[in-house]
């Protein structure tokens, strides 16, 4: 009876900024690798900070927000929760292996 | 000043893993009574894991080349090549997860089983993915030492 009478709905912020979260994260472990296979891009970064870190950081932390925002603006929030979990659970979990495996294995 | 800095990186991310906990487990119990409770710890963790990493970070950039110097000589290489360089990427992801959590729990936790489910899943993943950035960091440290000591002998 509690069940049926609790709403489903979450806020439209919290769908967009949950797939702004599991896309950042893969493309955070994408930067990884192209940074350290690529001692140009790795250089251009450093460039533009002083640090790569603080490059890479910047860019990942601006990237969740503005996708969070453009998310937030071109989808209805009627994402399915259980698969904006997958979504976030698979983005962070792949991107913690692509990272972990790179410095592991191919590094 | 830079050992300081380095303890309250710590201390920041230890108190953004007992917070997050404290998240994960008054939403279980999520009601009337607790819910703005759940949304100021929310916030709270998310304030102390951009601490710990404003914090670290400043020390990773100022301070850390001497330290890598010192674990690349020694017999633990691996704590630099492996263990740091993991960290400082993985802790990106630790923290957008903590930023993420305040938003959901705007959501209304106690009329909302979904909402609660999101919750406690990004409330799980912030202590998980924090208890293992607090190991690497003592890797890190202890290949440090390392380094000392077999410099010293």
């Amino acid at each position: 009876m509690k069940d049926a009478m609790e709403k489903s709905s979450i806020s439209k912020n919290t769908v967009a900024f949950g797939w702004s979260l599991a896309l950042c994260s893969v493309l955070n472990a994408l930067l990884v690798i192209v940074k350290e296979k690529s001692p140009a891009v790795q250089a251009a970064m450093k460039k533009m900070t002083g640090h790569h870190w603080v490059t890479h950081a910047a860019v990942i932390v601006a990237l969740f927000l503005v996708f969070g925002w453009v998310f937030a603006r071109i989808q209805d929030g009627r994402s399915p929760v259980n698969k904006l979990i997958k979504i976030i659970v698979a983005g962070v979990v792949v991107a913690g292996a692509l990272i972990v495996g790179f410095y592991l294995i191919a590094d | 000043m830079n050992e300081i800095i380095l303890m309250a990186h710590v201390l920041f991310g230890v108190a953004c893993i007992l917070t997050a906990v404290w998240v994960f487990v008054d939403v279980l119990n999520a009601n009337q009574a607790n819910l703005t409770r759940i949304r100021w710890l929310s916030r709270a963790a998310a304030v102390f894991m951009w601490l710990a990493f404003v914090v670290g970070g400043y020390w990773y950039v100022v301070f850390y080349s001497a330290d890598k110097a010192i674990i690349l000589k020694g017999p633990w290489p691996f704590a630099h090549n492996y263990f740091m360089e993991t960290k400082e990427h993985l802790v990106i992801i630790l923290l957008l997860l903590a930023t993420y959590l305040p938003i959901v729990t705007a959501n209304n936790l106690v009329e909302s089983k979904e909402a609660r489910r999101l919750a406690l899943w990004v409330a799980a993943l912030i202590p998980l993915l924090g208890l293992m950035m607090e190991g690497h960091g003592a890797v890190i440290a202890m290949g440090v030492k390392m380094g000392l000591l077999a410099n010293h002998q």
